[in-house]
């Protein structure tokens, strides 16, 4: 392309082009997702190990190692990716938004938990179970149709009925114990992001 | 007849702005791809658009790599607007 004048017909002709070039679909690849959630099975299956050999119940402070590892690693990840795609568009500004509010209502979660437990001595942990089964599932739905991605959407709607059954539990007063309940929250996650993960990895993979 | 915008009026710095009225937006190496033009002239309409207040230009470092990232100014959205309805006039649409 050059810096030439054009007819009005040509300009017309060049809009369109270039409008319909922005347009083309980029979802990119699922390394953030599996990043999140090898770490979240992976820490898990730690506590899970670690509560059922020694019955000790300190080890869930192991619980803020997602936080930390996630936390840093995201940025880190999330800035190569907006590199290597070379455009910001609406529907990334939208995402980025969503998971935004979620970092911000996991921390501010993590502190009334705190709160309870240092002021009035309450166990609320389970709360934070009901975020990362029925939020996190919720933006991860919401990303998925506004890119229009049905692994997402699907990974989402899994990881909420995980998150419904949960909140049942909690109704009902039966007690979330680490032997069964830990095991389904990993579940949750492979089918929630580490499948959705894989899958647009795969997809990215194809379409270099 | 309403008179088409002169600045907007050329190939390659209607399809820069025309990338960046829909995104929110760009790198050079972005824009360079999608309008297959040299970097040398890139750089050059890039000036032009930024000096007429219809762009801003951020340069900044990616790493070890430098990035320089566009994005339309709200001036720059008008004309543009101006210029599509302009064109329309001229075309009869």
């Amino acid at each position: 392309m050059e810096d030439r004048k054009l007819t009005e017909k040509e300009s017309l002709e060049v809009i369109t082009s270039m409008i319909a070039q922005t347009k083309q679909r980029y979802i990119g690849d699922g390394n953030i997702l599996l990043m999140w959630g090898y770490v979240i099975v992976g820490v898990t299956a730690l506590i899970w190990t670690l509560l059922v050999l020694t019955h000790n119940t300190c080890w869930n402070w192991l619980w803020f190692l997602i936080w930390i590892i996630g936390g840093i690693a995201t940025p880190i990840m999330a800035m190569k990716k907006q590199m290597n795609k070379g455009v910001k568009n609406y529907s990334d500004s939208l995402t980025s938004k969503i998971w935004s509010f979620v970092g911000i209502i996991a921390i501010a979660s993590t502190f009334i938990c705190l709160g309870f437990l240092l002021i009035k001595g309450v166990d609320a942990w389970s709360m934070m179970f009901v975020l990362a089964l029925v939020i996190v599932p919720f933006a991860e739905i919401a990303q998925g149709i506004v890119l229009n991605e049905k692994s997402l959407v699907i990974g989402g709607s899994v990881g909420i009925l995980f998150g419904l059954f949960t909140l049942g539990c909690i109704a009902g007063h039966i007690t979330l114990f680490a032997t069964w309940f830990m095991p389904l929250f990993m579940l949750a996650f492979i089918a929630m992001m580490i499948i959705p993960g894989h899958i647009l990895n795969y997809k990215a993979r194809k379409a270099k | 007849m309403k008179e088409l915008n002169p600045l907007l009026h050329s190939q390659l710095r209607l399809a820069i702005m025309s990338i960046l009225m829909s995104v929110e937006e760009a790198d050079f190496v972005y824009l360079k791809e999608k309008t297959e033009s040299t970097a040398g002239n890139l750089s050059v309409q890039l000036d032009k658009l930024s000096s007429a207040g219809y762009i801003s230009i951020e340069k900044g470092m990616s790493g070890k790599r430098p990035r320089t990232s566009c994005s339309v100014t709200a001036e720059g959205r008008k004309a543009f607007e101006e210029y599509v309805d302009a064109l329309r006039t001229y075309l009869n649409l």
